[in-house]
């Protein structure tokens, strides 16, 4: 049912017009998705990654690159992004992976601090100036999503399908490892290194493969918005909300739980788009009200619900309402 | 070499202001293990403080530092109690959430009120000693500047003496490495986050009263500042505070010799690399407990 409504949201937006809809749609399977991705190294693996987004911009970079001079297809770019990324990823989290708990945060903190002033300033990357990524109007839908470019009127649909095909993809991915042996050994690391060790567990090991999954995830994550705004900016791709909403989501959903980021960024993010739209105009226009009462309303949660909402006895809840026991938890 | 011995000079002053904005993050993060994103953000209200009596009544930041640490001791132990306290049950990633959102909450309530626009402290004995210099083989040491770090090496000893020297200091990190234990021995654990999180607000505050002589006070202020502050936290070890201050002067000489030698831009990357670079050989930082 869910998947129903997933896909079918759209339509009435397109019908009547408020493509705006559709743009939250989008930005909230994005975050979704790349929360799935930090929950793989935060939830399961246990291990404070506070700059995943220099992976967001990698992919983004490497997809622009590689379609401004190769002339590459958005999807070989996708990719390419991916096994640089993850390529990139593993070289420089190796090292840090001697680092434990807070000292390790601090040091993905400081990759990102590092990379920023790469962005601003390298030419290749053409600098604080930017890449902008030629695109030509697509065909039709079944063309633009080959492509990831969209005749003018069905580009936020199209992005809401491309989003929507990440996503699911995402899902699966996560799922599957989770289930898998990497999955056991993510989950043995985080609630004890030492004793993962004495049984052979490699953490060092793990930690790397923890984070260059999340890497890929992000990094595809970086494609699809690098196409969707038609631009790579290093202060855009490097920006503090990719580190922080994907994190935020995983949190208020429920930490180490597959649908935890989901549940998450289906709350977040439409209420800080929704409060921008209203809030954000009229007259006490960039007096910052709108981030007040997200802030409040944040503080609101953690407080009441410091396990994540997924910690709720939904399914008890749900075995009430149809009259039967309860039934597992909420979602597969 | 003038420019070289210019440049540490620079550094170590810079370093001991870092210190000061360390310092309540020590506290609260080293030695309590709190994560606390809003750091900044209560810094950026003491400069506030500092501008706003300024303005308002004339006072010298210098006494504004008290009436600020007062109030602001009392805000930091009312977030711990209404906020942190129920956080606290939860995974430690709620730390970050709740104070993210303490974060947002801070800042916009700020820029509601104040705006975006850059404020500065305009009279104040500080400023009024602007261009006075100390001159030592060659190397300008500007007086305001090292007024301000030697208040913060004043107030960095006394918090060390309070922490490694006093039954409070000792019953504080009692409560950091075993909660139950310190609770067997009378220790009220609640009691002593709630003063961990007055005192490391507090200070911070204080450190942002001192810094608004030398810095734009707007309401984005604190960002900036508080990422070097954990980068140097983590850099001198949890529990160690001398390691902090250490490390806060570290980062400073860092930061003023690259600055003086490299492209500006690239200045706090190389004190973050160094941290890294540091930390593949210590992993615990440079006076870590643990």
């Amino acid at each position: 049912m869910a998947a129903l409504a997933a896909l079918l949201y759209p339509i009435p937006f397109e019908q009547s017009g408020y493509i705006y809809y559709e743009t939250v749609g989008f930005l909230v399977l994005l975050n979704a998705m790349l929360g799935i991705g930090w929950n793989i190294i935060g939830g399961w693996a246990g291990q404070f990654d506070f700059g995943p987004n220099i992976f967001f911009a990698t992919g983004a970079y490497t997809a622009a690159l590689l379609s401004i001079h190769f002339g590459w297809n958005a999807w070989a770019g996708l990719l390419g992004a991916v096994v640089v990324s993850v390529a990139i990823c593993a070289a420089v989290t190796y090292p840090i992976t001697r680092l434990r708990g807070h000292y390790f945060a601090i040091a993905t903190v400081a990759m990102w601090m590092i990379a920023q002033p790469i962005g601003a300033t390298w030419e290749l990357i053409n600098g604080s100036r930017g890449l902008f990524i030629p695109v030509a109007p697509g065909k039709n839908l079944v063309h633009g999503m080959l492509t990831m470019e969209f005749p003018g009127r069905g580009k936020g649909l199209g992005f809401y399908y491309l989003a929507l095909f990440l996503f699911v993809l995402t899902l699966l991915g996560a799922r599957a490892v989770e289930r898998s042996k990497w999955g056991f050994y993510f989950r043995a690391v985080h609630d004890d290194q030492d004793g993962a060790e004495g049984i052979g567990i490699d953490s060092r090991l793990y930690k790397v493969i923890a984070r260059c999954l999340m890497a890929a995830v992000f990094a595809a994550g970086g494609v699809l918005y690098g196409f969707w705004a038609l631009a790579v900016f290093p202060d855009q791709v490097l920006e503090v909300n990719w580190n922080i909403l994907p994190m935020m989501a995983a949190v208020v959903g429920g930490l180490g739980r597959l649908w935890g980021p989901v549940l998450g960024a289906i709350i977040l993010i439409p209420i800080s788009q929704l409060m921008t739209a209203t809030l954000g105009a009229g007259p006490l226009a960039g007096r910052g009200i709108d981030l007040i009462i997200y802030g409040a309303v944040i503080m609101l949660i953690a407080g009441g619900r410091p396990n994540g909402l997924l910690s709720l006895p939904w399914a008890r809840w749900a075995g009430r309402l149809v009259g039967r026991a309860p039934a597992g938890p909420a979602k597969g | 070499m003038t420019l070289l011995l210019q440049a540490v000079a620079d550094g170590l002053q810079m370093g001991l202001l870092y210190a000061l904005v360390a310092v309540g993050l020590t506290i609260i993060w080293g030695l309590m293990e709190m994560i606390n994103f809003a750091h900044g953000e209560f810094m950026m209200l003491g400069m506030f403080g500092a501008w706003g009596l300024s303005v308002l009544l004339g006072w010298d930041p210098l006494i504004t530092m008290v009436p600020v640490a007062v109030i602001m001791y009392g805000a930091g132990v009312l977030v711990y109690r209404l906020l942190m306290q129920r956080v606290q049950r939860g995974e430690v990633f709620t730390q970050i959430f709740a104070t993210v959102g303490l974060f947002f909450f801070i800042q916009n309530g700020a820029v509601a009120v104040f705006t975006s626009d850059y404020r500065f402290v305009g009279k104040s004995l500080l400023t009024g000693l602007s261009g006075t210099n100390l001159t030592l083989g060659g190397v300008r040491v500007g007086v305001p500047l090292l007024v301000g770090g030697l208040i913060a090496l004043a107030i960095f000893l006394a918090l060390y003496l309070l922490i490694d020297r006093t039954d409070f200091g000792l019953a504080l990190q009692a409560t950091s490495e075993d909660r139950d234990a310190a609770m067997l021995v009378g220790i009220r654990p609640q009691r002593m986050y709630a003063v961990a999180w007055g005192l490391g607000t507090a200070l911070v505050a204080v450190a942002g009263v001192i810094l608004a002589n030398f810095f734009a006070v707007y309401p984005q202020a604190g960002l900036s500042f508080t990422v070097m502050a954990y980068a140097i936290v983590a850099l001198g070890g949890f529990g160690s505070i001398l390691g902090t201050l250490l490390a806060a002067l570290l980062v400073g000489v860092v930061q003023s010799v690259t600055a003086a030698y490299l492209p500006p831009a690239f200045k706090d990357a190389f004190v973050f690399g160094s941290y890294i670079l540091i930390g593949l050989f210590r992993p615990q930082g440079l006076f870590g407990r643990f």
